[in-house]
């Protein structure tokens, strides 16, 4: 009897367990900035729309993810940008609303064709912003909060260090949240949904 | 506790015990797969598990065949620290250890096997061999297979 009780209770634990995973989220698994930084003065080079500035600001009821990175990054930045895409295949007909553009913060060896290819292989139609000018880059770079190091080693090799943050940017050019390397699909995904009902 | 229970628990715990020994198990390696390449893209990442033997070992060396990339390293992706506080980079790992027993998973974010220069991009669903060399195991191809990830 004794026995009978305890497997009960374990039971509704675990019940009671279950049901709190399967309600969605009170709080956002993103960072929520406060006040939210505004990037809608950057303007970059679209590689992927012959060189066309290209304002960091989402279309109307729309979202943009903006992420930088470097298309020679085997690890962190396909991750990031697969996990993404596996979130915005979940929004069915809401994935139309999300946007994406990845910033090069590597722009001498990520060329035009390099770095258009690389985005468009996770999402079609993806900004590939890119400019030459090391300004510029860095403007854009502090205005959404973002790091990165580009060094050579004695051997030649490249290193590339950068912040590996993923920002989603509202049509105000603010943004909304962002999310550090390591997020997972499901987070993402429960985080855009979130941010596309707010939109609507 | 029977005395036949008894025998059965303690011919169950000489079992576990004589099949452990039979034998010395070396590493073995777990769910080997590659992250698909964008036509573009010169640099990719391979990702298992390495599951540590009777013994403590270490992994020494990685390699690919030329016709996969030009060379292969294991890297470690880490978190910068001074000038680099706050973003992530990749250093190369000479040697990791692999203590008996334990699993030591080669995941994002972490360690992985770094392919430079590819010589064609990784297409969902090929495969290719990865060559790691332990110093008590010695070479061990290991299957990879290619997945969206």
């Amino acid at each position: 009897m004794k026995l009978k009780t305890t497997l009960l209770l374990i039971l509704v634990a675990a019940t009671i367990g279950a049901a709190c995973v399967a309600s969605p989220p009170a709080l956002p698994s993103g960072i929520v900035r406060d006040p939210p930084p505004d990037v809608s003065d950057v303007s970059l080079p679209d590689a992927a729309n012959a060189d066309r500035a290209f304002t960091t600001r989402a279309g109307s009821g729309a979202l943009l993810l903006v992420y930088f990175g470097y298309t020679s990054c085997p690890d962190v930045c396909p991750t990031t940008l697969a996990d993404l895409r596996r979130a915005v295949q979940r929004l069915g007909d809401d994935a139309g609303r999300i946007d994406v553009a990845m910033i090069t913060v590597d722009p001498d060896r990520d060329d035009a064709q390099r770095l258009t290819a690389y985005v468009q292989s996770f999402f079609d139609g993806a900004h590939a912003l890119r400019t030459d000018d090391a300004g510029q880059l860095l403007a854009a770079a502090d205005a959404f909060g973002a790091s990165y190091e580009v060094s050579q080693s004695e051997d030649g090799d490249v290193d590339v260090a950068h912040s590996a943050f993923l920002y989603a940017v509202d049509a105000d050019g603010l943004i909304r949240l962002q999310w550090p390397f390591g997020v997972t699909s499901d987070d993402l995904y429960n985080d855009l949904v979130r941010l596309i009902e707010e939109r609507t | 506790m029977t005395s036949v229970k008894r025998t059965i628990a303690v011919a169950i715990a000489l079992a576990v015990v004589i099949g452990g020994c039979s034998g010395t198990a070396t590493v073995t390696i777990d769910d080997a797969w590659a992250r698909t390449s964008a036509s573009t893209q010169n640099a990719g990442a391979a990702y298992m598990t390495i599951v540590g033997g009777d013994t403590a070992d270490r992994l020494v060396a990685v390699s690919v065949a030329s016709a996969v990339a030009r060379t292969a390293e294991l890297h470690e992706t880490t978190m910068g620290s001074g000038d680099t506080d706050g973003m992530m980079m990749m250093q190369e790992v000479p040697v990791l250890e692999i203590p008996a027993g334990e699993r030591v998973s080669l995941e994002p974010g972490g360690y992985h096997v770094m392919l430079m220069m590819l010589a064609e991009p990784l297409v969902t669903g090929a495969a290719f061999d990865v060559t790691l060399t332990f110093e008590q195991a010695g070479e061990i191809v290991v299957p990879v297979e290619v997945r969206e990830g």
